[in-house]
């Protein structure tokens, strides 16, 4: 058992919560060794971990000024609705061509646990929707489409965290799941992609319109 | 570049982590010399402060010299006996829950989460029913905050894990709680012992591996770069990373290498060890230089599981056991284990001042209570959501350890049990202190690292509420500890148990025990008369031990370093992979022929036309696989033997073992 694998890993997950929820600012400059000290990891494990997150494009490395962690923009916004409404789209496409009785089951699942959470709790609702997307990423039975989609989903998380106090219709975009989870089921393919586009898109349009306020 | 001879022997680190104290000691492999050895405390809320430690008292001057350390411990068998494991939900497939309950055999799961599914396979892997998917998932969301990890287990797995799969599948995505599938742990067909060992391996997954990250960062701290063992059940190591997933195989490891350590530093090859811990007395036999295995497998708090073991009895009996004043006014001792008042008083001197004013109020017979006291261990965690009364008792035990009477005067309750705080004991954030054996030590002064005066003082408290002389309490105190040893002795020796000592019986039997402990009887005298050597194991073996072996009239041997012998067994054992391959019929549809053979692993299965080919196949596929695993685990020249054991009709197990020494040197 490698220690630093783990404690790679460790500051891996912990950084990369931080800064997907916006505790370490867009932008804000990286201290490897105070936050080697917060995480009480080691100065390696750290250094590995922000190696991973400049690979998932949440960290800047910059020759001559350091790091940095990535800062948003409207333009990644734009840019990355541009890519995940039509792939998310695909996806569930063939999702409902190709899901298995086994993957229909666990939509059904994801889609009872929703009805166990509060509409205030911003953060188990972001973690389902996570686990809905990954779970039809799944059944659609393409591994580069999942693992594109994935990176994606993570990039976009920093955006909605930053226009989570504003957004008004979470829980009613998390709802939007029991359509498209009907569809697929009743392996009805367009109406399945027609419904994740809009998903994706609408979330997309309504964060948009708030981090427009906010960056200006 | 050449590589400069090295001027050091090769020297191995072996550590055992008990419940009360951890051991460690370094040994020159090759002259197999104990070179050093030290004890610490065993430190629950974090190991790795108690290694830490304990691998500083050894002062290794050389750390690069260490070339291989390995660990046993009793946190697997603790933590189940203690009900300390990780909370475990058990999904039975394919089970017959009427037939199950009916014989009373879901009270053997080893956890009160236990729901039964449609689905399941038959004796020759046909799917039995289908799986209810959508059932399991519900029930597994159901239980969100309830559970710590999960456990799968269907009927007949071994022949077709397909059931099992598709729920690890299906369940890891809706949530990210670890989850144990029984046919990764057993080939054994045996069904509730199969749920039963998967249970408990889920409860102790994440403390082995926090224990395993725990022992690996204290090396790393002390500079030791060298492989990481733990040993078995069974006293054989396997590697740290094969360990972390299969924690259920360190169930009695602690007490397998103690005996292993006792032959090695005695080299006596027909005993029986006794270790003597703070929490728990472990007995094993030892014949022909080997530990005795039971290949049954292991048994702990009553638990039947799939795991081979040391065939071994452990009793809640140790320098840590509560003497406690029952309703009747009797002494007992033990089971469970508390904190002694020696040393709480000396962690906290107002424990120490408040027991000798209490010892000097010659007028007051009803202090007794007082003698037990809670105590902050660890502060929990912010996060930690807790009731308000919970909150008034943390608050009130800020400032230091209170006894239990004043802290039922604080919460206003009559009882203890009125306190909703067993989840804070579990968790260790709070802790029990009261009189125990390793007390009676200081007052008689024969071990007294901490407060003698706390003990004293604790002592006299107890005679004057009994009418009695301290003296006389400690001479009651022995003697029920005696009694017990060599209750458990005899049963575990001879096979046969005896009825416990609180039902007045009168067979046969109890007279002998009784009578060749006390010799009551005028004119017929019994005698015990244990024909093997007793090597006593342990810091307070001595104590422990010298009237048991009078009383069987056995030599007591206390080797050198017995202190510290199962630091030296986790080090003397062998490496050992095994690996079991399934070799089973297929029948034609009306299921009277056989048509073709399969062989089962735990990734797939193959098809064999005749019974020889199949087995062939599944011989030489074992064969390559343990020799892989042992030469991965780091074993030198692994020895593979491969047995074909008949498992039912027309099945097999073929069942290929890897044993070797450690490589101490590195390629």
């Amino acid at each position: 058992m490698e220690l630093i694998r783990i404690d790679t890993q460790k500051a891996y997950e912990q950084l990369r919560d931080r800064i997907v929820r916006l505790q370490l600012a867009p932008g804000a400059l990286i201290d490897e060794q105070q936050l080697s000290a917060e995480l009480d990891l080691s100065p390696t494990a750290v250094r590995e971990a922000i190696k991973l997150l400049a690979h998932d494009g949440l960290v800047q490395v910059t020759p001559r000024h350091g790091l940095y962690v990535a800062p948003v923009s409207l333009e990644d916004l734009a840019q990355l609705s541009e890519m995940r409404a039509p792939l998310e789209a695909l996806c569930a496409r063939l999702a409902a061509q190709r899901a298995t009785a086994d993957e229909l089951a666990v939509l059904a699942a994801l889609r009872q646990e929703h009805h166990g959470i509060a509409a205030s709790d911003s953060g188990r609702l972001f973690e389902l929707d996570h686990r809905f997307h990954q779970a039809i990423a799944g059944a659609a039975h393409n591994k580069y489409l999942a693992q594109t989609l994935e990176t994606f989903f993570g990039l976009s998380q920093r955006l909605w965290y930053l226009a989570l106090p504003e957004i008004a219709s979470l829980p009613a975009a998390v709802e939007k799941h029991l359509d498209m989870m009907a569809a697929i089921q009743a392996g009805d393919a367009d109406r399945a992609e027609r419904l994740m586009r809009t998903h994706v898109q609408s979330f997309y349009d309504e964060v948009k319109e708030i981090l427009a306020k906010k960056l200006g | 570049m050449t590589t400069p001879l090295s001027p050091t022997p090769p020297l191995v680190l072996g550590i055992d982590t008990g419940g009360t104290f951890t051991d460690a000691m370094l040994l020159n492999y090759h002259t197999r010399e104990v070179l050093a050895a030290h004890k610490s405390l065993t430190t629950k809320r974090d190991l790795s402060i108690g290694i830490e430690e304990v691998i500083d008292g050894i002062q290794i001057t050389d750390p690069a010299a260490i070339k291989m350390v390995s660990i046993s411990t009793t946190l697997a068998t603790n933590a189940i006996a203690e009900g300390k494991g990780k909370r475990v939900g058990l999904l039975l497939i394919g089970y017959d829950a009427e037939l199950v309950e009916s014989f009373k055999m879901n009270e053997r799961f080893a956890t009160p989460h236990y729901y039964y599914f449609e689905g399941g396979h038959d004796l020759y892997g046909q799917e039995k029913a289908p799986l209810d998917l959508a059932g399991i998932l519900a029930t597994v969301n159901s239980l969100r905050g309830q559970v710590d990890a999960l456990a799968v287990s269907s009927y007949f797995s071994p022949l077709n894990p397909e059931h099992e799969l598709r729920v690890f599948e299906a369940v890891s995505s809706i949530c990210d709680l670890p989850i144990v599938l029984g046919h990764q742990l057993s080939t054994k067909l045996g069904s509730i012992e199969r749920a039963t060992t998967a249970a408990l391996n889920a409860s102790l997954l994440a403390i082995l591996q926090d224990f395993v990250v725990a022992v690996r960062r204290a090396m790393a701290h002390r500079h030791i770069d060298a492989p990481l063992m733990v040993v078995r059940g069974d006293g054989t190591l396997m590697s740290d990373e094969f360990a972390a997933q299969t924690p259920v195989e360190t169930i009695h490891s602690g007490p397998a290498a103690s005996a292993i350590g006792g032959r090695f530093l005695s080299g006596i090859d027909d005993a029986l060890v006794l270790d003597v811990g703070g929490t728990t007395t472990d007995l094993a036999l030892i014949q022909d230089g080997q530990v005795n295995v039971t290949e049954a497998g292991a048994t702990v708090s009553g638990y039947k599981t799939a795991v081979k073991a040391a065939d071994l009895l452990s009793i809640a009996l140790g320098g840590d056991s509560a003497i406690t004043l029952g309703r009747d006014r009797r002494l007992s001792l033990g089971p469970e284990r508390v904190t002694p008042l020696a040393y709480l008083a000396h962690q906290y001197p107002p424990v120490e001042q408040r027991l000798t004013q209490l010892a000097s109020r010659t007028w007051d017979h009803e202090s007794a209570p007082h003698l037990q006291y809670w105590y902050i261990l660890h502060q929990p965690q912010a996060s930690r959501p807790l009731s308000p009364q919970q909150k008034n008792l943390l608050r009130f035990l800020a400032d230091g350890p209170k006894s239990v009477p004043d802290i039922l005067k604080h919460m206003g309750v009559l009882h203890p049990a009125q306190i909703v705080v067993n989840e804070l004991f579990r968790q260790e954030i709070l802790a029990k202190a009261g009189l125990t054996p390793t007390d009676l030590l200081h007052a008689e002064g024969r071990f007294t690292p901490w407060s003698t005066a706390a003990a004293e003082a604790a002592l006299t408290i107890l005679g004057r509420c009994l009418w009695q002389e301290p003296a006389k309490i400690r001479e009651v105190v022995w003697r029920q500890a005696n009694e017990t040893i060599v209750r458990a002795v005899v049963a575990f020796v001879s096979g046969i148990s005896l009825p416990p000592p609180v039902i007045k019986d009168k067979s046969f039997g109890t007279w002998v025990f009784d009578n060749s402990l006390y010799h009551r009887h005028p004119h017929l005298d019994t005698q015990f008369h244990l024909q093997i050597p007793i090597i006593g194991i342990g810091a307070p073996a001595e104590v422990f031990l010298a009237e048991v072996a009078r009383v069987l009239h056995t030599e007591l041997i206390l080797p050198e370093h017995h202190e510290v012998a199962n630091a030296v067994g986790a080090v003397a054992g062998s490496i050992m992979v095994t690996e079991e391959i399934l070799v089973y019929p297929q029948l034609s549809a009306e299921g009277l022929d056989v048509i073709a053979y399969y062989v089962q692993t735990n990734e797939g299965r193959e098809i064999y036309e005749v019974a020889g080919d199949a087995l062939n196949y599944a011989r030489s596929l074992a064969e390559e696989r343990v020799l892989g695993a042992a030469l991965r685990s780091g074993a030198d020249n692994p020895q593979v033997t491969v047995e074909v054991l008949p498992n039912g009709l027309d099945s097999y197990r073929v069942g290929a073992k890897a044993m070797g020494n450690p490589r101490l040197e590195k390629r």
